[in-house]
């Protein structure tokens, strides 16, 4: 009854506006039994593009999938470090034939969300829907930012692909050979080299199985029509304002795994005493708006409009945690903060090809070391960051698989003298007298640094290291970017210097350590890194599942790119999240990007105290 | 009359034209590669190539000019780089917002002005006057990023009469509860300048003969100052209105970013900062025309209103 | 159909020598005290911007003196949570990699080490509070106003000269010559006028934002670039008005008539008589421009980050003033306002003054 009410009253909405006025006018004189629905309001630091998820790369977008859609499988939602377990399969797949072949089972009685394009039948999920939805990765007319996922990959796929281009027809019904759905329920994946990693592909929200009739159906607009097997449907997209997600009544429901849990960890059994043994999901409606300015969005939460605030502004920390602990006035609204260590890193990447910068000899070597080595990285942390980062060591984040807490190196800690002697030694002295340093041969020089245009950290960032490198003698103009375009620039090796992040799709170093790899120079290779024996090591490594002896070839890897140094090393940083007394069972996982799914609202006290 | 109507909207051909030139020039020229944009997180050349394709900037310039006209006429203008969405969808869907928030900034602006400067203007050359006049000033010189984030700061937060941000998909409730301290702000930021031009205006109106005249009958300055004066001096005001309400239409983006409004404006920034070229162009063009249109509107208005008006 | 087209009150100039107009023109702001206080802030800011240039003042702007967010001195005691953040080591206490193995600058380390010995890094002490207050680096925000005020109104002023010159130029050339080009300057001008202001900003904005072309005049020659090509709309329509008016009148007669070329009559003699509008024009852009230059530093699109502006100062000052902070966004705030407020003063003064009939 409810639910019709409500859908009534969205129709007319959009109707006209004076329907909307009078629905405005009746809908809070409604009966209270509304309260019982459990209505969620957050914020979320950008906008979203939309929802397609073949055809989308940004986190916003990519959390909401996270939702909507199925992944075949996913990560255990307590366990730390994270654990891949299966979401809509029977198990998760072992690599077969020297782990070339990855075969999954999906489970039957999976059904999509009732949708009108279904015209009232029910529609199951099916081993096809997920090769429909690896060709669309490659299918050029759907330009996926993530098709490389599948490129060089797949046996057959790229052959495919180059025979579709030339004929200009792109055969969804194609055969191909190393993709292979061997019955209803079954789909088989061959790969040109070996290759663990391929699982974690699997584990992306947006590597997700769609119906092809829901695709074509909607084909004017796909983003706007996500039809998936998840707990959620998108219910009203008011674009870069205003996402609603309304739980999927068709549903199969969820439970959460307490196998993995941390009996000591205080989130895990707040978590199972909220949600243990509950058909998840909990929360009947979530209201999220993009608000990009950081003031808003921190007020907003602290004025009790939104029910929690992820990723605390680090500028407004000290309101928050000072010194680490709540502040009195967030102990009295019995405010909680979840600290979460990020599977990420910042860093700034050198162009390896240019003139001044690159190079491998030992005088280039050198200079890139020195540059390091005047970059006060404890500014970076305590006064960009407000000290909400750790320092990294390596490209690889604490928490992965395969990082390696014992690996630091002198060559990355601030010394401004050990910087000043090896310019000297190597010869970047100033020779014509203006006070700055000139390269080796005389020539003066200037170095530029790209960072990302209206974001406050970054230009903060580039502040800091044109200053140290001042104190060092040495000039650098910043330049500030528009996004797309430092993606772009720096894709094809027209920056010098330049600063960006790196969040992990999945929790292997593998993950991170690629971007050096040499063959990936135009496509994540942006140090334009080329070392042969890196890139030996690199393909070493693929060849092996996680092991000590893996290990200790990534320890090999992060010993030549402290040497060669082709990138500085920025922080892994440490995000805040602050809770509101009545968000129950709340715990953010690493890897996925919501916690919608395992959450629950305390609604009574919610609404005694927040703005309607 | 409508002669004259007719030959107006003749002559807005070449202006419509050369906006488009400009702004063909500017983007498809000026601008850099679209595809570039475009591509995601890791991706390649041939992918670019493929993008480039499918954007048709591969085809030479007076093609893609063509293309551009074609999209302007047919009200077409493709899809958004950054979303897919569609531009025509975008704009659409973005005025209401701005006008919830502008149409009422502008009449509050105009009545508290007009009020304002007609006051001013009966006790001119006073130290009142010079003491408004100088406030007036100064507050034109604080810049209006500084009054929202103090006043979000203030009134949203600290004294907590209205919500921070906020939008919801009822009018009623926009302009009860969200729409109030834009508004106001607004207005507040928009009255000094106001004032002091409508001051203007009615000084101008004051030595004026036929004033003059007025008070040699012997009727009291205030029934001078309320008949004739005013009379005559709400046509440059109501001019001056009509100049700034096409402005209307893109709202103010600072106010749309700061409180969470889904307006044009804040969509027109976001697809700067996007390079999302289609929208800002849509916006552009479509924006000019409502500009020539409105100010058509306004000089047969000028034209209703004070019959000594000819019509060139 | 405008007012221009109307008034044809040939009327001989009063003033044929600018001179006799410039002198009178001084002595009336000379009585007005408004405008001569006016006068006053604006030529103090512009000596101060000066010293601030010729590096006499505010010169060591960047040196950090103080702690994060140091308090002012006059909240010398207050508590100052941001100046003791400490950052973390995530690796505990494990002996360095060795690279000498792979490392190509192992045969130098004995000399680097060497060098690195005698080289002092001395480390001055910071203060815990400051004049009007720190930034987050600790700087001084009254040196970094003093320094933002130089590009503020550095980039304020060349735009207006900029937009007045393209204003005057096509000004002149639509209202003298007419015919033919002085549509053309009217299809041009009508063209520019008919996209709303804030959005020919924000179109300009983007293209150059992406522009490789533009891609060595980021920065501050690319705001000045904005305003100086989307501003000269105003002055335009003013000048183009002067010279269809002073077209006509005798002593420009008088010159052709003595064989002076068009271009003679234009800048030589017309142009003096009408300077006193593009003056007033002048200094009201400046007005206009450097608080658009506040709305576009703020949008990421203004100054490089190692020099700073009062857009700058408040893009920075906006979340510090939740946290308490709000020193740097009343120094930025204020001196903006009164340098603004003395500018737009100055500027009605100097209208009342080179034109007295209006009031």
């Amino acid at each position: 009854m409810r639910w019709l009410v409500l859908k009534v009253g969205h129709r007319r909405l959009s109707g006209s506006l004076f329907a909307a006025f009078l629905v405005a006018l009746v809908l809070p004189k409604l009966p209270a039994h509304a309260v019982e629905k459990k209505t969620l309001k957050i914020a979320f630091r950008a906008a979203e593009t939309g929802f397609d998820p073949q055809k989308i790369e940004d986190r916003y977008s990519v959390g909401i999938c996270e939702n909507i859609f199925d992944s075949l499988l996913s990560y255990d939602w307590l366990a730390r470090p994270v654990k891949v377990v299966p979401q809509i399969v029977e198990s998760v797949p072992v690599g077969e034939e020297g782990g070339t072949r990855f075969t999954f089972r999906i489970k039957p009685g999976i059904y999509f969300a009732n949708d009108p394009i279904f015209k009232g039948k029910r529609r199951e999920l099916v081993a096809k829907d997920m090769e429909y939805a690896i060709k669309r990765f490659r299918d050029p007319a759907n330009r996926s930012p993530y098709s490389w996922l599948f490129e060089d990959r797949i046996v057959g796929l790229d052959e495919f692909v180059a025979a579709a281009k030339k004929s200009g027809k792109y055969d969804y019904e194609a055969h191909i050979e190393g993709l292979n759905v061997l019955d209803k329920y079954t789909i088989s994946f061959k790969l040109r080299e070996p290759d663990y990693n391929f699982i974690y592909f699997f584990t992306l929200p947006i590597v997700v199985p769609v119906a092809r009739e829901v695709v074509e159906g909607y084909a004017s607009d796909t983003m706007a029509h996500p039809v998936g097997t998840g707990p959620y449907m998108l219910k009203e997209w008011v674009r870069r304002s205003k996402i609603v997600l309304e739980k999927n009544p068709d549903y199969r429901g969820h439970t959460l795994e307490t196998r993995y849990a941390n009996p000591a960890d205080p989130w895990d059994q707040a978590a199972i005493k909220s949600l243990g043994g509950k058909t998840l999901p909990l929360i009947d409606r979530i209201e999220i708006s993009p608000i990009e300015e950081e003031q808003p969005r921190f007020l907003a939460f602290m004025n009790h409009e939104h029910d929690y605030l992820e990723e605390t502004p680090a500028v407004f920390i000290d309101q928050i945690l000072p010194n680490g602990k709540l502040s009195p006035e967030m102990q009295k609204r019995n405010i909680r903060a979840f600290r979460e260590e990020a599977p990420e890193i910042t860093y700034d990447s050198f162009n390896l090809d240019d003139p001044v910068v690159g190079g491998y000899k030992p005088e280039n070597v050198g200079f890139r070391r020195a540059l390091i080595l005047a970059h006060d990285r404890s500014q970076e942390i305590s006064i960009v960051r407000r000290g909400q980062a750790i320092a990294a060591q390596s490209p690889v984040p604490p928490g992965l698989i395969g990082f390696d807490p014992t690996f630091h190196a002198i060559e990355q800690e601030f010394n401004p003298a050990r910087a000043k002697a090896m310019l000297d030694m190597l010869g970047y002295v100033d020779k014509d007298g203006d006070g700055w340093r000139d390269l080796p041969d005389g020539k003066p020089f200037r170095l530029t640094y790209k960072y990302r245009a209206t974001e406050d950290t970054a230009r903060q960032l580039a502040e800091l290291w044109a200053k140290c490198l001042a104190d060092v003698g040495i000039r650098m103009d910043a330049v500030a970017v528009q996004f797309a375009d430092l993606l772009k620039d720096r894709k094809v090796g027209k920056y010098q210097v330049s600063g960006v992040a790196w969040t992990a799709d999945y929790p292997d170093a593998q993950n991170f350590l690629q971007l050096f790899y040499g063959p990936n120079t135009n496509i994540s290779n942006d140090a334009r890194f080329k070392w042969p024996e890196y890139d030996r090591l690199y393909n070493q490594s693929l060849k092996l599942p996680d092991s000590p002896e893996r290990n200790k070839i990534y320890r090999e890897m992060n010993r030549i790119l402290v040497v060669y140094a082709p990138w500085r090393y920025g922080v892994h940083r440490i995000f805040n999240h602050i809770l509101n007394p009545w968000v129950l069972g709340y715990k953010k996982h690493p890897i996925l990007f919501t916690s919608f799914k395992y959450l629950d609202i305390d609604a009574v006290a919610q609404k005694a105290v927040m703005q309607q | 009359m409508g002669a004259y109507i007719v030959r107006r909207l003749w002559q807005m051909i070449p202006t419509l034209a050369g906006v488009v030139l400009l702004i063909f020039f500017l983007f498809n020229w000026v601008g850099g590669d679209p595809a570039l944009v475009l591509a995601g997180k890791i991706t390649n050349a041939e992918q670019i190539e493929n993008i480039r394709k499918q954007l048709g900037v591969d085809q030479p310039y007076w093609y893609q000019l063509w293309v551009f006209v074609k999209q302007i006429v047919t009200f077409d203008f493709g899809r958004s780089w950054a979303t897919n969405e569609a531009v025509s969808n975008i704009l659409i869907t973005r005025v209401g917002p701005t006008l919830t928030i502008m149409i009422p900034v502008l009449l509050l602006e105009t009545m508290i002005g007009v009020v304002l400067a007609i006051g001013v203007a009966y006790v001119r050359g006073t130290l009142t006057d010079r003491a408004i006049m100088m406030v007036c000033t100064v507050a034109m010189s604080i810049s209006f990023l500084v009054y929202i984030i103090v006043a979000q700061y203030i009134f949203g937060f600290q004294l907590g009469w209205f919500p921070v941000q906020g939008w919801s998909d009822s009018f009623a409730k926009n302009i009860v509860t969200y729409a109030p301290l834009p508004i106001m702000l607004a207005v507040f930021v928009g009255l000094a300048p106001a004032l002091r031009l409508y001051r203007s205006f009615f000084l101008d109106e004051v030595n004026q003969d036929y004033v003059r005249t007025a008070r040699a009958k012997g009727l009291g300055e205030k029934t001078v100052m309320m008949k004739h004066v005013l009379r005559n001096a709400m046509i440059p005001i109501l001019t001056n209105v009509g100049i700034s309400l096409p402005g209307i239409f893109v709202g103010s983006f600072l106010l749309e970013t700061f409180f969470s409004i889904p307006g044009l404006g804040r969509e027109i920034l976001t697809a700067v900062n996007r390079s999302d070229f289609p929208v800002i162009k849509a916006a552009t063009v479509y924006l000019a025309v409502v500009t020539m249109l409105v100010n058509l509107a306004v000089d047969v208005l000028y034209k209703a209103v004070d019959p000594r008006v000819v019509l060139k | 159909m405008s007012a221009v087209l109307t008034s044809n009150t040939t009327s001989a100039p009063l003033h044929q020598s600018s001179p006799g107009l410039w002198t009178l023109a001084w002595r009336r702001l000379k009585r007005d005290k408004v405008g001569m206080v006016a006068l006053v802030v604006v030529v103090f800011f512009l000596l101060m911007i000066t010293g601030a240039y010729t590096g006499l003042i505010a010169k060591n702007w960047s040196k950090e003196v103080g702690v994060s967010y140091a308090n002012p001195s006059f909240l010398a005691g207050a508590v100052n949570l941001e100046a003791k953040v400490e950052s973390k080591e995530a690796v505990a206490k494990v002996p360095y990699v060795d690279l000498s193995d792979i490392d190509p600058l192992a045969p130098r380390y004995k000399e680097w080490e060497e060098r690195t010995a005698k080289i002092k890094v001395t480390e001055t002490p910071r203060a815990e509070s400051l004049l009007f207050g720190g930034d987050k680096w600790g700087r001084d925000v009254v040196q970094k106003a003093i320094k933002g005020a130089q590009t503020s109104i550095f980039v304020g002023l060349i735009a207006a000269l900029i937009a007045t010159v393209i204003g005057t130029i096509l000004g002149a050339l639509s209202g003298y010559l007419g015919g033919r080009v002085g549509d053309f300057m009217e299809w041009f001008y009508n063209v520019f006028s008919s996209i709303p202001y804030i959005l020919l900003i924000l179109a300009f904005a983007a293209v150059f934002a992406s522009s490789p072309a533009m891609a060595d005049f980021r920065g501050v020659p690319m705001v000045i670039a904005i305003l100086g090509l989307t501003g000269w709309t105003g002055i335009y329509r003013l000048i183009r008005a002067e010279f269809i008016k002073h077209g006509s009148r005798e002593y420009v007669k008088a010159a052709e008539a003595i064989g002076a070329s068009h271009s003679r009559r234009m800048f030589v003699h017309i142009l003096p008589n009408v300077s006193h509008v593009c003056l007033v024009q002048l200094s009201q852009h400046v007005v206009q421009f450097i608080k658009a230059e506040v709305i576009l530093s703020y949008l990421g699109l203004g100054v490089p980050v190692d020099s700073v502006s009062w857009g700058t100062m408040l893009a920075e000052a906006q979340s510090e003033l939740v946290i308490g902070k709000w020193w740097q966004l009343a120094a930025a705030g204020i001196s903006m306002a009164i340098l603004v407020t003395a500018f737009s003063m100055l500027t009605d003064s100097l209208r009342d003054a080179l034109d007295p009939k209006i009031k």
